[in-house]
């Protein structure tokens, strides 16, 4: 490090954080590559991709306008029918996360804090040109102005926070037809019917090919780990979605080869995991990574980085613009499972379901300390998961990379004892 | 077996709807010149006016009958509405609410002006959720007509003139003639007040019923007696509408494409019987239900058509991709 630094003298601001960010990378990466038994050849698209985004810094996207997104709650089929690439900002740099800390309070959360690092390092390899803040948790929300005043145009999407009544969807529904006109005067491209339905069709069908993907996991000798899998869906934040498309596809068909051979990319006994909480985003993938270096395999999850991205399907009547928009707001809205709306009963019917359908041996809850609203909810969960027998840990967590020790101990400790009563089912 | 099931739960419902509704259509409206008559009990609005119907809307004899002077309705020599109402009862417990969705000429007309609106590139109208509330309570009062009048009928207490008072006010003795060339039922019967109140209000009846559902989907059946009349005995039917509140995510794709815009089947993830009062049984919601066999329509209790993650990506065609560059 000392020599390559004398040998460039100078490194500025911008390379320093570059190399920053890509020690993260480059650190994440190749634990995945070489930590496990040998990954899908498929998925050499994905580290690759990583690579050349977040060490490289390659931009994706230099011939189209780019908006960023700082939730999943702002709907990407329309940003797409307007001819421009919705990027989702959210970011898990820890380099990201010191650097943002200035601007928000001590114990805000690290994903927000990254993200607005992101901003004040202004160091993107594909720089939004308009940023789109839908009014989700109290931190995103406060966050679009100081993102503001950073100098980003900045677009408040108003969110509902309860979604059981009707006028939730009125109101959202609403919301999203204002976007899409402000948007389509924004970009000085009008909204067609045709456009509308290509783009509702190319992420539906990316959708369905997560599906497809993600079945493939209730395999008992399940061909793909769950880290592997937050990579797939955590570059579809950013990459060209027909490349994507493309790549699943190869990747889906290798799994499928997989499954026929009956190829177990864990281990015999390892406990099938399900996960759930505070997303994670590359590359703060430590605890997927944790839990599978411990020798379990997570099989599903129910975050928004991954599995509740891609889960919800828009469903059309009659193919007309308002239609196919109504039905594109509902999408984001009625199914979603985010721990800011008042009650959280669909999202512990989800957590069951998903761990009687990937036959789970338990699940693993992790919060970021800061993230308020997943930490609100840890309790009734984890009472629900009690009554329902499904063994749980809550886990807490932020960005740095020291203090793994803890974490470390916990979970194996979690998976020691998954183990011993699969045990004694035996 | 495996196969079978496949192949229908990734059917393309639209087509197969279309289809048997077509059938249906022609052979209601036309089956007389076949000399097709399956009687006088049908649980649908084949209505008897056309005089080539193959089978008749229960309401025209059922008011008839429930007219008799009361000491005569009540005793054995009335033994006759008992057999119709079974009869009735056994052609809706087979089906259920599937005649609306499948059967009805009515119903299925609706849906042939619904293609018409689409083909001009028009967008549906729906009621918002308190309107929806007070409306939906209008198909009671009709039923109360249907049924109660004729009582009253019996006792005295109304005027001959209120004999089968709802056929006077029902859009589809109008229509349903009209198919085979007859449109002797636009006209107002001028021989009483009360026969002028009823024609006219038939009259009116009708056009609302053609602007209706130009704009609204399934405009007329919110307001229709049979579909009250048929919830009251849905629970013992055989055909039943199922729900897994478990497997639901109340995403609400369901009820985006529900043309009674019914909020529970999304909503309600309580209920494993999901049949409300307004619904066709059209099945559009099974068919545009993302979720694996959260959905299903059963047989007694064997699934015969379940949502499936794969049937909607075929419906829905995104099951495949074609780059195509415009
Ligand atoms: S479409 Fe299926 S998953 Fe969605 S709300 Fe309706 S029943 Fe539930
Ligand atoms: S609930 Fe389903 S079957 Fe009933 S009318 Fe609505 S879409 Fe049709």
């Amino acid at each position: 490090m000392i020599n390559k630094t004398r040998k460039h003298k100078l490194e500025s601001p911008k390379q320093k954080h570059n190399r920053h960010k890509a020690t993260e990378a480059i650190m994440i990466l190749d634990k995945m590559k070489h930590d496990f038994k040998e990954p899908p050849k498929a998925m050499k698209y994905f580290y690759d991709l990583f690579e050349r985004v977040h060490c490289k810094n390659e931009p994706l996207h230099s011939d189209k306008v780019k908006v960023g997104t700082m939730c999943i709650q702002v709907p990407s089929e329309i940003i797409y029918a307007l001819d421009a690439v919705p990027l989702r900002l959210c970011n898990g740099f820890y380099t990201n996360d010191e650097i943002g800390s200035d601007f928000l309070p001590s114990k805000a959360c690290p994903l927000v804090k990254a993200t607005i690092g992101e901003f004040v390092s202004n160091n993107f390899s594909d720089k939004p040109d308009l940023i789109v803040s839908p009014t989700t948790c109290d931190q995103k929300a406060k966050s679009g102005a100081i993102i503001e005043d950073l100098g980003f145009s900045v677009y408040d999407m108003e969110f509902p926070r309860t979604k059981e009544s009707h006028e939730s969807r009125e109101y959202w529904r609403r919301s999203v037809r204002k976007f899409t006109k402000d948007l389509s005067a924004d970009l000085g491209k009008k909204i067609t019917k045709k456009r509308l339905k290509k783009s509702v069709m190319q992420v539906g069908y990316a959708q369905h090919l997560y599906h497809k993907l993600n079945v493939l996991r209730k395999n008992i000798k399940s061909p793909i780990l769950g880290i592997d899998m937050f990579l797939v869906t955590n570059a579809f934040f950013f990459d060209k979605i027909d490349k994507w498309i493309e790549a699943v596809d190869v990747l889906i068909k290798e799994c499928e080869q997989r499954v026929e051979d009956e190829y177990d990319c864990a281990h015999k006994r390892s406990p099938r995991i399900v996960y759930t909480g505070s997303p994670p985003i590359f590359p703060n993938l430590k605890i997927p990574l944790l839990i599978e270096q411990a020798d379990a395999i997570i099989v599903a999850d129910e975050t928004c980085s991954s599995n509740r991205m891609f889960n919800d399907m828009v469903s059309v009547d009659e193919w007309f613009v308002n239609d196919m928009i109504d039905g594109i707001a509902d999408r984001y809205l009625k199914g979603c499972t985010c721990p800011i709306f008042t009650k959280n009963e669909d999202r512990k019917r989800r957590i069951i379901d998903l761990v009687k359908e990937y036959k789970a041996d338990g699940v693993v809850y992790q919060a970021f300390a800061g993230c308020q609203v997943y930490e609100m909810e840890q309790r009734s969960v984890l009472e629900a998961m009690e009554k329902e027998g499904i063994p749980i840990i809550y886990l807490e967590s932020d960005y740095s990379p020291s203090h793994l020790g803890q974490l470390t101990t916990r979970i194996e400790a979690f998976v020691e004892s998954l183990k011993n009563r699969k045990r004694k089912a035996k | 077996m495996n196969k079978i099931k496949n192949f229908i739960n990734h059917a393309d419902l639209r087509k197969f709807r279309f289809w048997l509704q077509l059938f249906f259509f022609v052979f209601f409206i036309y089956g007389g010149y076949l000399a097709i008559d399956l009687g006088r009990e049908l649980p649908i609005f084949a209505c008897g006016y056309n005089h080539e119907i193959a089978g008749t809307c229960y309401f025209m004899p059922l008011q008839h009958q429930l007219a008799r002077p009361w000491e005569t309705l009540f005793s054995v020599a009335s033994i006759g509405v008992l057999t119709s109402f079974f009869v009735f009862l056994l052609w809706f417990i087979v089906f259920n609410k599937a005649w609306c969705g499948y059967a009805c000429p009515m119903g299925t007309l609706q849906d042939w002006i619904t293609s018409l609106r689409k083909f001009f590139g028009i967008t549906y109208s729906t009621y918002t959720q308190p309107q929806y509330e007070s409306l939906k309570k209008i198909k009671y009062i009709f039923l109360i007509i249907v049924i109660v009048f004729p009582l009253l009928l019996g006792l005295g207490i109304l005027d001959g003139e209120w004999r089968g008072a709802f056929c006077d006010m029902c859009p589809g003795r109008i229509i349903t003639p009209m198919f085979v060339g007859d449109f002797s039922q636009w006209s107002i019967d001028f021989s009483t007040k009360t026969a002028i109140f009823l024609s006219s209000f038939g009259i009116v009846f009708t056009a609302l019923f053609f602007v209706g559902s130009f704009i609204k989907k399934r405009f007329f059946c919110f307001f229709c007696p049979m579909s009250a009349m048929h919830y009251i005995f849905s629970d013992v039917a055989l055909l039943r509408l199922k729900k897994d509140g478990d497997k639901c995510t109340k995403c609400g794709d369901c009820y985006n494409v529900c043309d009674m815009q019914i909020k529970d089947i999304a909503d309600d993830v309580k209920s494993t019987n999901i049949l409300r009062d307004d619904c066709i049984l059209c099945l559009k919601c099974v068919a545009a239900c993302p979720e694996d066999d959260a959905l299903h329509l059963d047989l007694v209790n064997y699934p015969i058509f379940k949502s499936t993650k794969g049937g909607f990506a075929k419906r829905m065609e995104i099951d495949r991709w074609e780059k195509k560059d415009d």
